[in-house]
């Protein structure tokens, strides 16, 4: 146990000073911009986590809370200007907050995968309403030209403040994780039945978790809509939903920094392997079954290993 | 009238095919309770290994036949090479979906790269050609020839799920796998097997959907949610079920589309909340 | 052995010095394109990608301003994903270097890079997406279209309504999303515009990639119009009308589908099984006109690939011809400017214009000018595996297809 809070010290120092020189490597924009992204994604991959990670309850519609942080802010931004971004990514965290207290209440009664499929379809059915209410949500053409917030407006600054919200948010979901309220997050996972005998109730315990990791989903959303500065309705669709679950299996699951290396080993596949072969897909999915194969806990699984190995 | 009884057998035969591709997906997840996200994808190569064998030897029967086979055995390949090694693996789940989820990367890419990106047709047998003409009413003889074969795969299923100790095998090694090894059952053979099974089912699938829809990589990525909805409705591990949520998707479509055309492209998800919600578990919801 | 290592030596001398002097001959100019190769759309970006070859080849056989430079293209498979495009059409500028931005199937994606190619000043040609906005209130300076948009193509439809006798009853079926609803918004302007009176019956809104089409069908033929317009593109149109097929559709009523239903791939697929009488159209049709140039172009494809090209193909062989022209014109690829103010205005005689007729940009929208032809459905297997194509043409004037400022200020009105 002692060694496991040493490692996630280690871990902590390590993510913030390899982020933070980024910045000051004189790096090209397009680094800054795939860095960017997978601090977003990982925090996606972090918040939905939270749920999945402890108490196992699979949601296929975290995109929901992704694509309406990245509206709410973009949309807003668009009629009021930039000033009032960084105001926005909050805000879009608490109305997604509350609204997934809404859907918690209906997709929390359900469990494995009817509770996967309910979520699934609520998604769903915004991403439709999305791209179907033209004249408010611009449709499937989605909204282009969101300004960056001001101080923040260049690409390197506006990095700088990625990285302080994102690293601020992983923390705060980590003392979450940590505290009593994420053990019996995890007990629930492991035998739901004893928490219950333990005179605790499973399903609040679950909606605030869902509740949590929806705000943050929605902060990761908002901060992604100042990237390139242009969001679409296939941010709310269910391939992102599904790509954020196999981040963070594929980074591994049951340890607190894996779904950010999921999300980080998938971004830049994504940036390295398309440019060069038209044939990515074939690539990044042998890639994927070896790494399924060869490493039964997830890529984070290489890191126990090499620690292991010093050991020897 | 005649109009609700036209839209109540379109919706009918849409639902059969939704039925016939969802089929695999209800052996393998919902009886034998391994998700396989790359469903489509045996689909997909269905309709192409159909096609590559009738275009060598002109016969839709034995397009249909060797599309069944091919993707059943390379679905059973996969199983035996690779998913086999996640049994009994903590997260086991999760990483059915992850490995599954890269059989579909792979697989998409091996057909573009085998038979190209164009659109590939496979053109319905003659004997299937036409429609029965009843009054002012179309029915297609091939969606009749859906129809029949949907029912058919049910029944069979039902009987040989239900009825036979293979059946028995299958249902039980989905609740305890270690179980039935100890009973003297060769489990993992079982898991191949069904695997096989289902992919074939998804394979056959897709060379009879073929001669109606469009060959084209991608094709099978599409055909996955909808799939997952038909199992889900119904309640997991029955086959009745996902007759009955593939009837209700249909028919549901089928008049959606009479009254609020533009709001029919949503009906499929808001039927899934509103029967979810009611029936937390699935229509035919057992207790598991 | 000495003499084989000799042998070894000398060709890797050779090479070296034919790169060099290649390289010291021509600098190369980079074009960044940007096409589905992957999934349902991923013949539009292999067959784009194979004229752009035959462009190159052509264009850089002579090399332009004297030799001086050479273009080549770069090509990421953009998944029809707006957010990723634009994150590969910055790394393009900043990274690659790239002069220009090219290609593009999606509108969605053409909306997207747009804004990139105005915040970075870099010349966009769009090759083949038909969004009607980019050339209106979506403009900005450094974009350019070589092929039609819907605009175009509806309104030629809509003359085309107008000239056929003996129909009221109008129904649409096009998948819901923004290029669906868009076709059918600007075919109801057209016919308004031409005074044509019309009543409609239905209108019908199936998803993208939609498998079933059963139910629509039933619920068109219940409609009863007397034409159908349809607003689908690739596989949808082959899964659409192999499914109305056996319910007898084609013989109640026209099926109209002037945008995208001539698209090559239809024929490919469907051969002998598609109906005569269609009434459709294409971007490019691979026997219309009757041109050399054209017969050129379809054969030089045919030949490299093995396959006749989608109507894809034309529009990003457009676009390299019009990029070597431009710098052809202005003598130095840096200067953005100039090359804008040289490809305004720009004429340039393609494989689609018949016979006494030249293509050129329009210097205020930016949009391409062309023909457009619409046909009906025939035996003929001149282009095998189709063995029917279009064929009885009409043929719409160029000019009188451009979109009206008041339908741009009605987009503006309509759309934010």
């Amino acid at each position: 146990m002692m060694n496991n809070i040493k490692g996630q010290y280690i871990g902590w120092i390590v993510f913030f000073i390899v982020f933070m020189s980024l910045a000051f490597l004189n790096p090209t924009e397009h680094t800054i911009n795939i860095a960017s992204k997978i601090l977003v994604m990982g925090l996606f991959a972090t918040a939905f986590n939270l749920l999945f990670g402890t108490t196992g309850l699979l949601s296929f519609g975290h995109a929901l809370f992704f694509g309406l942080g990245a509206y709410i802010t973009g949309m807003v931004v668009k009629s009021y200007g930039a000033e009032v971004f960084i105001p926005m990514v909050f805000l879009g965290g608490i109305i997604s907050a509350i609204v997934s207290i809404l859907l918690g209440f209906l997709c929390l009664r359900l469990t494995g995968v009817y509770f996967t499929m309910l979520t699934l379809a609520f998604a769903q059915l915004v991403w439709g309403i999305t791209i179907k209410w033209y004249n408010f949500t611009g449709g499937d053409d989605g909204i282009q030209g969101i300004e960056r917030p001001p101080l923040f407006d260049t690409f390197s600054s506006y990095y700088i403040l990625i990285l302080i919200v994102v690293f601020i948010s992983m923390l705060l979901i980590y003392i979450v994780r940590s505290s009593p309220f994420g053990m019996v997050l995890r007990g629930i996972g492991q035998n739901p039945k004893r928490i219950t005998f333990l005179g605790m109730n499973v399903y609040r315990h679950c909606l605030f978790a869902y509740v949590i990791s929806a705000f943050f989903s929605a902060i990761a959303g908002g901060l992604f809509a100042g990237i390139d500065g242009s969001i679409h309705p296939n941010l709310f669709f269910w391939t992102q939903s599904g790509g954020v679950i196999l981040m963070t299996i594929l980074g591994g699951l049951n340890s607190f920094f894996g779904p950010l290396i999921g999300a980080t080993i998938f971004i830049i596949l994504e940036d390295v392997v398309i440019r060069q072969t038209e044939y990515w897909s074939f690539v990044i999915g042998v890639i994927m079954l070896s790494a399924v194969i060869f490493l039964p806990k997830g890529v984070i699984s290489l890191l126990d290993f090499i620690q292991r190995l010093r050991k020897t | 009238m005649e109009i609700y009884i036209s839209q109540f057998i379109g919706g009918l035969s849409v639902a059969m095919l939704l039925f016939l591709v969802a089929s695999g997906l209800s052996l393998i997840f919902g009886v034998a309770n391994i998700f396989n996200f790359a469903h489509g994808s045996f689909y997909l190569l269905g309709s192409y290994i159909a096609y590559q064998t009738i275009s060598l030897f002109p016969n839709f029967w034995i397009g249909l036949i060797t599309a069944t086979i091919g993707a059943g055995l390379i679905g059973a390949i996969l199983e035996f090479i690779f998913l086999k090694r996640l049994y009994g693996r903590v997260n086991e789940g999760p990483f059915q979906i992850l490995l599954t989820y890269s059989f579909i990367l792979i697989l998409d890419d091996a057909v573009k790269f085998i038979w190209g990106p164009e659109y590939k047709t496979i053109v319905k047998p003659d004997i299937l050609e036409g429609s029965f003409v009843i009054g002012s009413i179309f029915i297609p003889k091939y969606n009749v020839f859906i129809i029949i074969v949907g029912i058919a795969i049910a029944l069979l299923a039902w009987y040989v799920l239900n009825k036979t100790k293979a059946g028995m095998i299958v249902r039980a090694s989905s609740l305890d796998r270690t179980m039935v090894g100890l009973l003297g059952v060769n489990v993992s053979m079982v898991m191949t097997a069904v695997f096989g099974i289902a992919t074939a089912l998804g394979g056959l699938a897709g060379a009879m959907a073929a001669p109606l829809r469009t060959v084209t990589p991608g094709a099978g990525i599409e055909v996955i949610i909808d799939s997952l909805i038909v199992v889900v409705l119904g309640g997991l591990g029955n086959f009745w079920g996902a007759l009955l949520g593939a009837l209700i998707i249909g028919e549901v479509n089928a008049f959606g589309i009479l009254w609020i055309p533009q709001w029919a492209s949503l009906l499929s998800f808001a039927i899934m909340i509103i029967v979810l919600i009611f029936k937390p578990q699935g229509l035919f919801s057992k207790s598991r | 052995m000495f003499k084989k290592h000799f042998l070894v030596l000398g060709l890797v001398a050779v090479i070296v010095l034919l790169s060099f002097s290649v390289s010291m001959a021509a600098e190369v100019i980079k074009i960044g394109a940007l096409y589905p190769m992957t999934g349902r759309a991923g013949l539009y970006g292999k067959d784009s990608e194979a004229a752009i070859k035959i462009a190159l080849d052509e264009v850089n056989a002579k090399g332009l301003v004297k030799g001086k430079y050479k273009l080549d293209v770069i090509i990421t498979d953009d998944q029809s994903k707006p957010d990723y495009a634009v994150s590969v059409a910055k790394r393009y500028i900043t990274s690659d270097k790239v002069k220009f931005l090219f290609g593009v199937i999606s509108s969605a994606v053409g909306l997207a890079v747009t804004e990139v190619s105005k915040d970075y000043k870099v010349i966009f040609i769009g090759t083949d997406h038909a969004a009607t906005d980019l050339t209106a209130h979506k403009f900005q300076r450094y974009y350019f279209r070589v092929s039609n948009n819907t605009y175009q193509s509806m309104f030629a439809g809509a003359m085309y309504l107008k000239d056929m006798p003996g129909w009221k009853k109008i129904a649409y079926i096009g998948p819901d999303y923004a290029y669906g609803r868009d076709q059918w918004l600007e075919l109801r302007y057209g016919l308004d515009k031409l005074g044509v009176k019309y009543e409609i019956v239905g209108e019908f809104w199936p998803k993208l990639y939609e498998p079933d089409y059963t139910s629509y069908i039933t619920a068109i033929i219940r409609a009863k119009p007397d034409i159908l317009v349809a607003g689908f593109w690739g596989g949808d149109t082959v899964a659409f009308i192999k499914q109305a097929k056996a319910y007898g559709l084609f013989e109640k009523m026209k099926y109209f589908h002037p945008d995208a239903g001539g698209n090559y791939e239809l024929f490919a697929a469907m051969g002998d099984e598609l109906p005569d009488g269609l009434i459709l159209s294409a971007r490019h049709h691979n026997n219309w006109p009757p041109t050399k140039e054209n017969k050129a172009f379809v054969d030089k494809f045919y030949k490299a690939t093995g396959r006749y090209p989608s109507y894809a193909a034309q529009g990003a062989y457009a676009g390299i011809l019009f990029i070597a022209q431009a710098i052809e014109k202005v003598g130095n690829p840096n200067d953005t400017e100039a090359l804008v103010k040289a490809l305004e205005g720009m004429k340039l005689k393609l494989p689609e214009d018949p016979e006494g007729f030249t293509s050129y940009i329009d210097p205020k929208t930016h949009q391409i000018v062309q023909m457009q032809a619409i046909g009906v459905t025939e035996k003929n297997d001149k282009f095998p595996p189709a063995k029917k194509m279009l064929g009885n043409f009409k043929v719409y004037p160029a000019d009188k297809l451009m979109p009206t400022d008041e339908y741009v200020e009605l987009l503006k009105k309509t759309k934010k």
